[in-house]
């Protein structure tokens, strides 16, 4: 049986596995105090265990047990405080009031204040990690030594805001640590100081980071464990055989091999969880050059689309665990999203007829050819790209597919613009803007720049719509836009989702309140406990 | 001795010079580059900051200048500071090595030991049923694959038996060990990918070493010593072994540099916190510094390791000396 979020909470045969997990049979059952946990994650050991402008999954992994946000947003994509106790939008939303939370120290014992949040907004998340998101900011300023007002210079909706809060880009960092020197190259961010639950104390590199628990961390009794592990593997192979010997406790982000999970939650020792990455959604996309012809054909890419069977490539490559891809603003975002879009049916027939009818026929040597990239920092998309050159040598297309490696993949999509179709990927928080949005606006094209705007594709509609999605403070409006947008970015097709795939967090059965979060990854994880 | 000492130290120089240049231009010649990897995993969205990280971090030279630069610095023994990892090279290399001199040297042991062992017996036991039998057991740990071998020697010593932890190099939640404890503890973890990395090299000595005795063994010499009445094993032993060691100390000169090359896919395997798995990170974020810096160095010790094998030839065998 595939196991996907759904069929785990539906599934009958699926009861003893959803009786380990949090929000249900146990969410009554008192937490207990103490003991280690072991964790790690289907991915390699960080460059450092904080990178400032981010770093990708894995800093961010170890980065955000010390430090912490102001926000966090939740399953239920409630907002919780974290360092912030409330968040204040003026009339005109051209500016918010934050109201921090009080009697919380840096794990250096210095207390934390509203000059820590200035200090982090306008000299960390927006020159550095949050970047474009923040373009409109003009001025943070302490009104008093726990109240902070961000200030804009347009209208900037509230959900926006909060997810700058709440976002991988808003760690607050200590002002008294970080103000002399470079903050990208401060030799703190291999042992970071932060408010959150866990204290740094060693990191064995190969190996694994160690973090002990804070001791007068602002929540009360938490964090609930002594001691936190984060270890790294290599090879999935190998983290199997330490879930199997009972060297690790947990892992996120598709630890182990797809194929192996269903056996680990057989045997009643495992639980395999496929919530907690709401707003960390990862899908693999197709991305069509439009400054090359055919492509350029808005006809020609919807051919396309009905030449690949995306539903092979969920059962083949991901194992079931996935969907074929609509709109741009995945599934998982209960809020924005909409399977009211143009769909394309896997339809060779229709493909072939579609580009008969656009004067690509059948010639001597086929119809035209196609350099076809899959991007090769997923080793599935390497699969994928050979269903994709099946797919199109069926309606008479001749493929030429490579699988380069990461950094050859970069240049050649995003410097080079050296692809007809790249498969590559993206991780979406729920709110769309930049992060999706920039794949389809004319301010998106930057050459150099990775996970922007590479296939060149810009109409005055879309950017005015984006444009229009960007400053709307109805919630109600805002929504009916992003709806609108998932369906143009559908209808043009330069660029789309081929497959929305799972990520699954396996766990012993005795870890609880794994998935809380919308992110759980990257949250903090001081309500983790041991039932032993 | 000290004459031959001196000329192979002298003759490491360009050598090393070499390496460095070649090694610098072969990755540059990558596509791709570090900074493409960082604004990717950094999702930096700004092309003004690109541009200022390129000059930051001396991208913005020409390659000549760069690598000029580069062997000025290695002269005065600064491999350059890794912005990946926000520390030195040197550095990042000093915190991996140990682990991997201790991988490699482990597994080299057993090598040497259960290849020298079968080479002999296999020899003396010639077209018998141990000949045979350790025959196959080489054609097998030669053939097979030191990843594949390391997750079937994990399945089942580490997950089935449990006698042995599944990776790492030591107990990672055990605090305050005593040195005893401590070395007897990375023992325990050493085993299994000491064996998985050496097993292969044993099947090489053992080939190698039951042709070598099959050979000395046929001398007159030999005959002579077992005419004087000696002892089968005082012949095989203190005679033909001494004579028969020489391709395989000629084959731990060569290897050396192979095991370095063997142990990243181990250590891999076994989450050994080696400098395997920095390599890998390094090449795969085109991270120069530290991909030239572990090139670099991983040269100078197999050339000081093959010093040392031109001196053990000379303690082994006098002809060489008279020579």
């Amino acid at each position: 049986m595939p196991l996907s979020r759904r069929s785990i909470l539906a599934g009958g045969s699926a009861a003893a596995l959803v009786a380990g997990l949090p929000g249900f049979a146990r969410a009554q059952a008192t937490p207990k105090r103490g003991g280690t946990l072991v964790a790690t994650w289907g991915g390699f050991e960080p460059q450092a265990l904080f990178v400032p402008p981010g770093g990708g999954t894995s800093p961010f992994f170890t980065s955000t047990k010390p430090l912490e946000r102001l926000l966090a947003l939740d399953q239920q994509l409630n907002w919780q405080p974290l360092l912030a106790e409330r968040v204040e939008a003026a009339g005109d939303f051209r500016s918010y009031t934050v109201h921090l939370r009080r009697g919380v120290t840096w794990h250096d014992g210095k207390n934390f204040t509203a000059d820590d949040v200035v200090f982090s907004a306008m000299q960390y998340w927006k020159p550095l990690s949050v970047g474009v998101a923040l373009n409109a900011l003009t001025a943070t300023k302490a009104l008093d030594s726990h109240t902070v007002r961000f200030e804009f210079d347009r209208p900037v909706p509230e959900f926006f805001f909060r997810s700058v809060l709440a976002g991988q880009g808003g760690l607050v960092i200590p002002k008294h640590i970080y103000e002399t020197g470079n903050i990208v190259t401060n030799p703190i961010n291999n042992t970071p100081i932060g408010t959150g639950p866990w204290k740094y104390k060693e990191w064995v590199r190969g190996s694994h980071v160690e973090y002990v628990r804070n001791d007068n961390y602002w929540m009360n009794n938490q964090p609930y464990l002594d001691r936190l592990f984060i270890r790294w593997w290599r090879d999935p192979a190998s983290r199997l055989a330490a879930f199997e010997s009972n060297a690790l406790d947990l892992g996120c982000f598709n630890p182990v091999p797809m194929p192996e999970v269903d056996r680990l939650v057989r045997s009643n020792r495992f639980v395999a969880d496929s919530k907690g990455y709401e707003s960390s959604a990862w899908c693999s996309t197709i991305e069509f050059n439009t400054r090359k012809a055919p492509f350029d054909k808005r006809v020609v890419r919807q051919a396309l689309m009905h030449a690949i069977d995306r539903q092979l490539v969920v059962d083949t490559v991901f194992f079931k665990r996935g969907r074929p891809g609509l709109n741009p603003i995945l599934s998982a975002n209960k809020l924005f999203h909409t399977a009211d879009v143009p769909k394309y049916d896997f339809n060779p027939a229709k493909a072939a007829q579609m580009l008969d009818a656009a004067g690509l026929r059948k010639g001597r040597n086929g119809r035209f050819s196609v350099n076809l990239l899959a991007a090769g920092w997923f080793e599935e998309n390497g699969k994928i790209g050979q269903i994709v050159q099946q797919g199109l040598e069926d309606v008479d297309i001749t493929v030429n597919l490579s699988v380069p490696d990461r950094p050859t993949s970069l240049k050649r999509i995003y410097t080079d613009y050296d692809y007809d179709i790249a498969l590559s990927n993206y991780t979406a928080p729920i709110e769309a803007v930049p992060v999706i949005s920039q794949y389809y606006v004319s301010d998106g094209i930057a050459k150099g720049v990775a996970f922007r705007n590479a296939n060149g594709f810009h109409t005055p509609a879309m950017d005015d719509l984006v444009g229009r999605l960007t400053v709307e403070t109805d919630p109600v409006k805002r929504t009916a836009l992003a709806h609108e947008f998932g369906r143009q970015a559908a209808t043009e097709v330069p660029f789309l989702p081929l497959v929305e795939f799972d990520s699954l967090t396996v766990a012993r059965s005795d870890v609880r309140n794994i998935s809380t979060g919308s992110n759980w990854m990257g949250e903090g994880w001081a309500d983790l406990w041991l039932d032993r | 001795m000290l004459r031959l000492l001196r000329r192979r130290l002298l003759q490491g120089v360009p050598l090393i010079l070499g390496v460095i240049i070649m090694n610098f231009l072969l990755i540059q010649a990558a596509p791709g580059s570090f900074l493409d990897v960082m604004s990717a995993e950094s999702q930096v969205s700004d092309p003004a900051m690109l541009e200022q990280l390129r000059v930051t971090y001396g991208m913005d030279q020409p390659v000549w200048l760069q690598l000029l630069k580069y062997i000025w610095s290695v002269a005065r023994l600064d491999f350059g500071f890794s912005y990946r990892q926000n520390m030195p090279v040197l550095a990042v290399i000093m915190a991996s090595l140990p682990a991997t001199l201790v991988l490699m040297l482990a597994s080299l042991l057993i090598a040497l030991l259960l290849g020298v062992t079968a080479g002999v017996v296999a020899a003396v036991k010639v077209n018998t049923i141990w000949d045979n039998l350790l025959s196959f057991l080489a054609v097998l740990f030669f053939a097979a694959p030191s990843f594949w071998l390391g997750i079937m020697l994990t399945v089942l010593f580490a997950v089935k038996l449990g006698w042995v932890p599944v990776g790492g190099m030591m107990s990672i939640t055990a605090s305050n060990q005593g040195v005893v404890a401590t070395v007897l503890d990375v023992l325990h973890h050493l085993a299994l990918p000491a064996m998985a990395l050496g097993l292969f090299y044993a099947a090489v000595y053992a080939r190698v070493m039951r042709a070598a005795m099959l050979e000395v063994l046929s001398l007159d010499f030999i005959r002579t010593a077992r005419a004087k009445g000696l002892g089968r094993w005082r012949v095989v032993l203190a005679h033909g072994l001494r004579n028969a060691l020489l391709p395989i100390v000629t084959l731990f000169g060569l290897q050396f540099g192979t095991v370095l090359g063997g142990s990243i896919v181990v250590e891999t395997v076994f989450s050994w916190p080696g400098l395997g798995s920095v390599m890998l990170d390094s090449v795969s974020s085109r991270n120069y510094p530290v991909v030239l810096g572990v090139l670099v160095f991983s040269s100078v010790v197999v050339i000081l390791v093959n010093i040392a094998v031109d001196l053990a030839y000379l303690r082994l065998d006098p002809r060489i000396r008279a020579r």
